[in-house]
Formats: structure tokens, C-alpha cells, sequence
């Protein structure tokens, strides 16, 4: 890990247009990551953690997707105005993405064996056949599956060997940054706890960044170096895994944590967070998550709190000082 | 309940949400409007026959006026008149309810018997599905014209023998369509969730099973409607339909075929007829089959 | 202890007959359950755990073996004995978007139990709106949803309705077939409290059926461990967080990620994945994926023993070697 920064996300907003009014999916988002560093994108269903990934590689499906604002810059250019000739040489080459269900990430009339080796020739494409199938088997085996399966098609495989040749797709062009959007979500936990393991030692050998999309608080803790909480579209809090699991100051992610039934401590009973997430096209004025915190004045719907750093590196978006 | 029902955009039923959607749809729109145009139409002629005891229809509609046979287009006929000098406007808006109405029934019963049989077949599956799906394909190896064909020709030709044959033409269609979607409702979690409830067989057909089998059986049933009006037409024009003068879509343009030559117009009204009345229909089926599918919902 | 016993499931067993071959989703499970506890079932997707719980309900007929409800067995009983039944047994499902009849709305779904039972007559509208009302307030849904379809409301809303219609019975034993893993962390905790408290005012007895680790310490007094069809250990909750005893617990034990970055559990890394249950192999399921098994594992039957009272395991291993537990 280095401190070179090697993607910033600047201000990023994206809207989707649909029948039942404007969904404001991602507003005002700054983000960064450093070459080799996880950072975990933690939120709930519809919080935008999604959005953001495809954002990122300009996945966005328009209409009704719309980035209006905002910049991306990878390695210090701007993804969002290259050429889609440009985007071709970032999307799998130098940021790659994963995704969470490995039942229909694969496509199901190829062997697992040409899909790796299509990426492989898409982005080299000088390289020789017999090159690339050499290239493809190694990947397989830095993902733990054996040569001998190579000519084997998806329906073969079980959930946890589908996600590992996912990943062997998404690591083949030796991206600097891996996008993994619940990669394990699907994955029973034994399998995860092999998935995760695997992900974590091939990140090291090749100095991949990764962003690590989970509403699995417990998958991030054990995975990330950095951790930014996302609600209702907002960073709502960002810091390093100590400053949020030890240290949280946004209610959002106290009510986070104190949601999960702990393993270790005796606890009678849960204190969740009251209420519902709001809805995307109807957000609430000033602060999101006021309508559901218990701290709430009438400050907090005026305006929508500044992202302030309340420690180094460790910023919440919430103007209530006390207990920080 | 009242002001449960004031929320706004609240309390939507899935039929509500595709009809939303269909309404969105501009040419499934315009073919609804054009089959709407029709039936409006086809019962004002039924009014007319009822009021005047067919005096009107006699007159008019069969009248024979040699005299002025094969006259085009003009002020007061506006599609002119055919070859026995009768106005093609009013024969085309009385043969309306032959087209549509006889479709429309025919369908109905298919999709009565289809529906039943394969709700059955799907429900209880195994033997029983075996038995019927057999039954239907053997139904469904025989080009369905033929078998209307055969039906009409071994029974004669009446309104009621026409119906039937294009009635069991289609059933096997529905059979399958049912059959299809009761499989994979069945399966749902909210059938296991009213068994454990306790609730019976019948219920569960009736209250769970055929309410979420509905939508593609509404577009096959539209097209279907299609499918039927142009097998009325085809078995009128060889002359085992609707028997002349009364008139009909298919025999009017059969009859019309050999004076083709000496005016356009009493071919193309007719053929014409028949082909908007399929467009519709079938956009019709296309835009039902967009607004009642899930997955494209939101 | 001397609780009233509620359940009593005696070497239940539910083969299915596939194209391949038998497979076995439930394998010789038997234990009891007593009035107001809760069971946690535990295991991985494949295990058997689901196929349990509505073996036990006869939504599924058991190939084999005996299940006591109040002592009477409803193994036997015929179609118009287990309607009555059904209204103390219960099943609140997983996935709240297929578990709901999408074309019916939320007090339709909820009067629905009611009818179905005869507890309330079709006639009795202000009866059947009063009660549907209750429950709704009960299950914390506002009174202005009860004409919602399921498709308008988020999934712990949905949730909440599943419940209702259970709760309309008041039935005396309910199967949770992860009620809570298809919802986000902070609706899951509301929908657990939920739960709970419905436990203590009404007394029921849950069969908690969950992948969720943390989730069934949170709730169940008793733990029961599945794998590939086959029960491997059980015991209460906190014997079994504090001493593991079959290596496949040790091993689900350690695999869970703890949301707490100081953390960290000796993980044990299963090699290989669940292996399939249509005609298993004779021995210990687990045995190919086990760092201890001998050749005794992979013959004959492997019986359950009480290792300690009330710690039920099925393992052959020394159990002093034990390296596990969560502290």
C-alpha cells in the first residue's frame, strides 16, 4: 500500500429519471482511494452503493440514468469525458468489477476457459493463442481452481467456484483497481470465509485497490483498510476502520452497528434504527436521515450538514458536536 | 376506506399499474381505440336491426341494385358500392359483429376449456398432465385450419359449427399458455403459505393460482381474437363460413376477387378491413404483453 | 428442566426421489421442543434446514419417522385434523416478495387466515376490519396500508405482513424460515425485536431456522447445528458459542466475519464445498471436508452422544482436542 491516490471522485450526483419522479441516487458523493488500499462502501438496500460503482466505469444505463454532476478522475484524468475508445482501455483493463451473483455474472454457452481468455485478447491484443491460454490457466490457479477444469462450462461449477472464476475475469488484465460489489452476498459463510480469504491474498500479490460494496458490516471489518457509509445517497460518515467500528459519530452508523445481534457480547435486545429509508424521489430536506434519528432538531432539515472532519481523515456529515 | 383510497398514488393494484402502463403505449392505444370504434359500431347495426325488425338490413345492407353495380366511391356512398350495387360501407359495418363478435366468443369458449384443462394439467401434473398435454398435442399436430376445415365440412356449414370448429382449433394454445404459468406460480412461496394456512385445493386455484395466471393469457387471448377473426374470414372466402348475402369480411372479398379489375374499391374496403382489425388486435397484444410484464415494471 | 414439552420430532426423515438418485434432505433428526422456547436451526444453504421446518408442518409428507405436537402424532392425522392443527402451527417465510399473493392487498392477505379457519364469518365485515386492524396495529404496520398491494411496500413492511397473517391464529408454534436474511441490517433488528415481543406477550415456541450465526445466538435458547441433512451437534446457545465441539461447528464458528476490527478469530478454511446429498456416502457427511476424520468417519454409522449433559454431538474425534469457541 502507498499513499499515491489513485482514484478521486469529485462531488459525483446521478439521477434516474422514472415514471414516479426524479431518484436522486447519489448526491454530491467525494470519494477517494490510494493504489493497493480496500475501501468499504457500507448502506443499505437503495442507498446508491451500487450507482456508484457503475458510475465509476460509466456503466450507467441513460435513460434513465444520468451522471449531471461531478468528476471521476483514474490516475489523475478524467474518466467521465474520455472517449468511449478511452473508457475501453480503463473498463476491464485498469478498473475492473465484480459482481454479486455469480448464478448470472457467467455467460452460460461458454467454457470458463474462453471467458478468461477473452478479456485476456480484448486487452492485449498482440498476444498469441497459445499465450493467452497459458495466461488464462495461471489465473485459474491463483483463484484455486485446477487446469483440468478450464474447458468446463459455468453450469459445472458451484456458487463459490462461479464467483472465483469471476474473479479470475475481473484480475486477468491485472487491474490497478477492482470494483466488488457484494462479491460474497450469495456465498454460504464458509465459502465466503474461502472467497474472502482468496481475494485478500490475490489483492496483496498484485497490488490491486479494491472497493468493497457490502451491507456486510462484519465482511468489512475484517477486509478493509478505509470505510466510507453511505445513506440515501450522501456520504454520511468516512474514516479508517478504527475511526468507524471504535469511534462511529454519525447516528446512522452507531444505528448500524447496534442493529447486529452480537457474537460476543450478551445483549436481550436490539436497538434499530426507527423508521424506514426514505424514498429517493421524495427526500427529505436538510440532513436524510433526520426523519429517523433520535438526535434530530429542527437545525438538521434545514440543510444538509457539511462533511466535516472530526478526527484526521475521519469525516461525518452531521452537525451534532457533543459526544465527539 | 374512503380516505385509505385519497393517498395519493397509493393502493394500486398490479391491473391498475399495467394499465398505467398500456396507456402510455400510443399504437397499442390506437389499435384499443380502433377495436373500440368497432364494437361501438357493430351495436349500433344490432340496434338498428332491432328496431326497424331488419327492415333497414334488407333494404340496405342486401338489397340487390344492379343498376348501379360496381360504382366507386362518392358522397353518398362513401366506399362506394359492389357488384350487386350495394353500399359497402353499411355491408362492412354490419359484418363487424361476424368478425369481431363471433372471434371473440369463439376465443372465449377456447380459453374457458384451455384454461380448465390446463390449470388442471399443471396443478395436479404427473399422470393427468400427461394424459392432457398428449391430447392437445395430437390436437395441436393438425394445422388448425385443416381441422376447422374438417369440423365444417363433416358437420355443415352454420354459425354455431363455425364457432365450435375455431373454438377446439385454439384450445390446445390456451392449454399450454396455463399450463406454462400455473407451473411456475405454483411453485411461489404464497401457495406454500395458503397451504399451510390450511386452505383447500379449489381455493387455491381459484384465489391464488389463476388470479397471478391471468396476464399471459390475456395476450394470447388478444391475439388469439385475431388468429379466430382471420380463420372466419379464410373459411367465408372458400365458402364454408358465412354463407352471402349476408354479409362478411372474407366472402365479400372472395366474392369480389373476379371483379377485381372493373373497381378497386370492393376488394380493398374488405381487405382492408380485415388487415386493420388484425394490426390492432395484434398491437393491442403486443402493448398488453409490455404492461403486464413484471420484470419491466418501474 | 421441566417445561411443557410441545414438540417432539422422532428420527424424521424426507428423501426426495430426483433423476440422480435419492436425495437425502433430512437424515434421522430428531428433539424436542418445549412451550415458549426457541430452537435455532443452523447450516448452510443445502443442509436440510428449510425442507425441516416444513417436513414438520407436513407441507412436506416425512418418508420417515414420528412428530409429536402436545403429544398427539400428526404423522397420522387425517386432512381434516391437520386443518385444525395448521391453526397452531405457523410458518413465517424468507422472502417477503414471493411469499404474499401479489394481487391481494394487505387486509385481504391478513383476513385470509381468518377465513381460512373459519374464525371469523365472510358476513362479520366490521369483525374481520376490527381484528385485521388489531393485527396490523400488533405488527407495527399503519392502519392507512391495509389497502397496499405487496409490491407498493419495502420488504420489512412486507415482512411485517407475513407475520400478521401468522399472528391472526395465534398459534402456539411458529417455523421462521429466515424470516430476517432478505432484509437490510437496520429492518432485520426491528423485525427481530418484533419478534420477540410477540414471543413474550403470546408464548410461542419458534423454530428458528437461519444461516445467520449471530442471528440465532441473538434468539434461541437452544442451537442445532445441520449439515447435509444430518444433525451434527446440539446443545444450548451458550454451550455452543463457548465450546464448540464437531469440527464443521468449529469451523462455521470461525468463518463468520465479526463486525469489530480488533478481531480476529483463528479462521479455520474449509477446503473444498458441501458435497451432494443424493446418495451420501455411508460414515460422517462432513468427513470429506475435516481436518481430523480417520478412516473410522467413513464407516458405519456415526451416532450422536452427549458429550457433556445436554450437549449433543455427532463426531467420533477425541473432544478434548478443541480448539474452537468464540470468547
Amino acid at each position: 500500500m502507498s499513499d499515491k491516490e489513485l482514484l478521486r471522485i469529485e462531488n459525483l450526483e446521478i439521477r434516474y429519471e422514472t415514471d414516479d419522479g426524479v431518484v436522486k441516487a447519489l448526491n454530491d458523493v467525494s470519494l477517494y482511494v490510494n493504489e493497493g488500499e480496500t475501501l468499504g462502501l457500507v448502506g443499505e438496500t437503495g442507498a446508491g452503493k451500487t450507482t456508484l460503482a457503475k458510475g465509476i466505469l460509466r456503466l450507467i444505463q441513460t435513460p434513465p440514468g444520468h451522471i449531471v454532476g461531478g468528476k471521476v478522475f483514474y490516475d489523475g484524468k478524467d474518466v467521465l469525458s474520455m472517449t468511449e475508445q478511452e473508457m475501453h482501455q480503463i473498463r476491464g483493463n485498469a478498473i475492473s468489477m465484480v459482481f454479486q451473483d455469480p448464478m448470472t455474472s457467467l455467460n452460460p454457452v461458454m467454457t470458463v476457459g474462453e471467458q478468461i481468455e477473452e478479456v485476456i485478447a480484448v486487452h492485449n491484443p498482440d498476444i498469441g493463442k497459445e499465450e493467452i491460454r497459458a495466461r488464462a490457466i495461471a489465473m485459474l490457479g491463483r483463484v484455486g481452481i485446477s487446469a483440468d477444469r478450464i474447458d468446463e462450462y459455468p453450469h459445472q461449477f458451484s456458487g463459490g467456484m462461479k464467483q472465483r472464476v469471476i474473479i479470475a475475469i475481473a484480475l486477468a488484465c491485472n487491474p490497478k483497481l477492482l470494483l466488488a460489489d457484494e462479491p460474497t452476498t450469495a456465498l454460504d459463510v464458509t465459502i465466503q470465509a474461502q472467497v474472502l480469504e482468496m481475494i485478500r491474498k490475490l489483492k496483496n500479490e498484485m497490488n490491486t485497490a479494491m472497493i468493497l460494496i457490502s451491507h456486510d458490516l462484519g465482511v468489512v471489518a475484517q477486509t478493509c483498510d478505509r470505510v466510507a457509509i453511505i445513506y440515501a445517497g450522501r456520504i454520511v460518515e468516512t474514516g479508517n476502520l478504527y475511526d468507524i467500528f471504535k469511534n462511529p459519530q454519525h447516528p446512522y452508523t452507531v444505528g448500524l452497528l447496534d442493529s447486529i445481534p452480537s457474537l460476543t457480547k450478551e445483549t436481550k435486545r436490539l436497538n434499530p434504527i426507527k423508521g424506514l429509508m426514505p424514498d429517493p424521489t421524495n427526500l427529505p430536506s436538510g440532513c436524510p436521515f433526520a426523519p429517523r434519528c433520535n438526535y434530530a432538531s429542527s437545525e438538521c432539515s434545514a440543510a444538509v450538514p457539511e462533511l466535516e472532519e472530526s478526527g484526521s481523515g475521519h469525516f461525518v456529515r452531521c452537525i451534532r458536536k457533543e459526544g465527539r | 376506506m374512503k380516505k385509505a383510497a385519497a393517498e395519493k398514488n397509493r393502493q394500486r393494484s398490479l391491473w391498475m399499474e399495467a394499465w398505467r402502463r398500456l396507456r402510455k403505449n400510443k399504437l397499442a392505444m390506437t389499435g384499443l381505440g380502433f377495436i373500440l370504434l368497432l364494437v361501438v359500431l357493430a351495436l349500433f347495426t344490432i340496434a338498428v336491426d332491432i328496431i326497424t325488425h331488419n327492415s333497414f338490413y334488407d333494404n340496405h345492407v342486401i338489397k340487390q341494385n344492379l343498376r348501379l353495380r360496381l360504382q366507386g366511391p362518392s358522397k353518398e356512398h362513401i366506399f362506394g358500392l359492389d357488384e350487386f350495387g350495394r353500399d359497402i360501407f353499411l355491408r362492412v359495418i354490419w359484418a363487424i359483429r361476424y368478425s369481431l363478435f363471433m372471434g371473440t366468443v369463439a376465443i372465449g369458449i377456447s380459453v374457458v376449456i384451455g384454461s380448465i384443462l390446463g390449470a388442471i394439467a399443471g396443478f395436479y401434473g404427473k399422470i393427468v398432465d400427461n394424459v392432457i398435454m398428449r391430447i392437445m398435442d395430437i390436437f395441436l399436430a393438425i394445422p388448425s385450419m385443416l381441422l376447422a376445415l374438417a369440423i365444417v365440412a363433416a358437420f355443415g356449414t352454420s354459425l354455431t359449427n363455425l364457432l365450435l370448429a375455431i373454438a377446439i382449433s385454439y384450445v390446445p394454445t390456451f392449454a399450454r399458455t396455463v399450463r406454462a404459468s400455473v407451473l411456475t406460480v405454483k411453485d411461489q412461496e404464497y401457495i406454500e403459505a395458503a397451504r399451510a394456512l390450511g386452505a383447500s385445493d379449489v381455493r387455491i386455484i381459484g384465489k391464488y393460482i389463476i388470479p397471478n395466471c391471468l396476464a399471459p393469457l390475456i395476450v394470447q387471448a388478444s391475439l388469439g381474437v385475431a388468429g379466430a377473426i382471420l380463420s372466419i374470414a379464410g373459411l367465408s372466402f372458400l365458402g364454408l363460413g358465412i354463407q352471402p348475402p349476408t354479409p362478411e369480411w372474407g366472402s365479400m372479398l372472395s366474392n369480389a376477387r373476379s371483379y377485381i379489375r372493373d373497381g378497386w374499391h370492393i376488394t380493398v374496403i374488405p381487405g382492408l378491413m380485415i388487415m386493420l382489425t388484425i394490426l390492432s388486435l395484434n398491437v393491442l397484444g403486443d402493448g398488453l404483453r409490455d404492461a403486464l410484464d413484471p420484470r419491466l415494471k418501474n | 428442566m421441566a417445561k411443557e414439552e410441545l414438540l417432539r420430532v422422532e428420527n424424521l426423515k424426507k428423501y426426495f426421489a430426483t433423476n440422480s438418485g435419492m436425495l437425502h434432505a433430512v437424515d434421522d433428526v430428531s428433539f424436542t421442543l418445549a412451550k415458549g422456547e426457541t430452537l435455532g436451526v443452523v447450516g448452510e444453504s443445502g443442509c436440510g434446514k428449510s425442507t425441516l421446518g416444513r417436513t414438520i408442518l407436513r407441507l412436506h409428507e416425512p418418508t420417515e419417522g414420528r412428530i409429536f405436537f402436545h403429544g398427539e402424532d400428526i404423522t397420522t392425522v387425517d386432512k381434516k385434523r391437520m386443518k385444525e392443527l395448521r391453526r397452531n402451527m405457523q410458518i413465517i417465510f424468507q422472502d417477503p416478495f414471493a411469499s404474499l399473493n401479489p394481487r391481494m392487498t394487505v387486509a385481504q392477505t391478513i383476513e385470509e387466515s381468518l377465513l381460512i379457519q373459519g374464525l371469523f364469518s365472510r358476513r362479520d365485515k366490521d369483525g374481520l376490519r376490527k381484528r385485521v386492524h388489531e393485527l396490523m396495529d400488533l405488527v407495527g404496520l399503519s392502519e392507512r396500508l391495509v389497502n397496499s398491494y405487496p409490491h407498493e411496500l419495502d420488504g420489512g413492511r412486507r415482512q411485517r405482513i407475513g407475520i400478521a397473517r401468522v399472528l391472526a391464529l395465534n398459534p402456539e408454534f411458529i417455523v421462521c424460515d429466515e424470516p430476517v436474511s432478505a432484509l437490510d441490517v437496520s429492518i432485520q433488528a426491528q423485525i427481530l425485536n418484533l419478534m420477540q415481543d410477540l414471543q413474550d406477550s403470546f408464548g410461542f415456541s419458534y423454530l428458528f431456522i437461519t444461516h445467520d450465526l449471530s442471528v440465532v445466538k441473538h434468539l434461541s435458547d437452544e442451537i442445532m447445528v445441520m449439515y447435509l441433512g444430518k444433525m451434527v451437534e446440539k446443545c444450548s446457545t451458550a454451550d455452543l458459542f463457548r465450546n464448540p465441539i464437531h469440527p464443521y461447528t468449529q469451523a462455521l464458528l470461525s468463518a463468520i466475519p465479526v463486525p469489530d476490527p480488533d478481531f480476529h478469530a483463528e479462521r479455520i478454511i474449509l477446503e473444498g464445498e458441501i458435497s451432494s446429498p443424493i446418495d451420501p456416502p455411508e460414515g460422517c457427511r462432513f468427513a470429506a471436508r475435516c481436518r481430523f476424520a480417520t478412516e473410522r468417519c467413513r464407516k458405519g454409522d456415526i451416532p450422536l452422544h452427549e458429550a457433556e449433559p445436554g450437549h449433543f454431538v455427532a463426531c467420533v474425534l477425541d473432544q478434548n482436542k478443541n480448539p474452537g469457541g468464540i470468547k
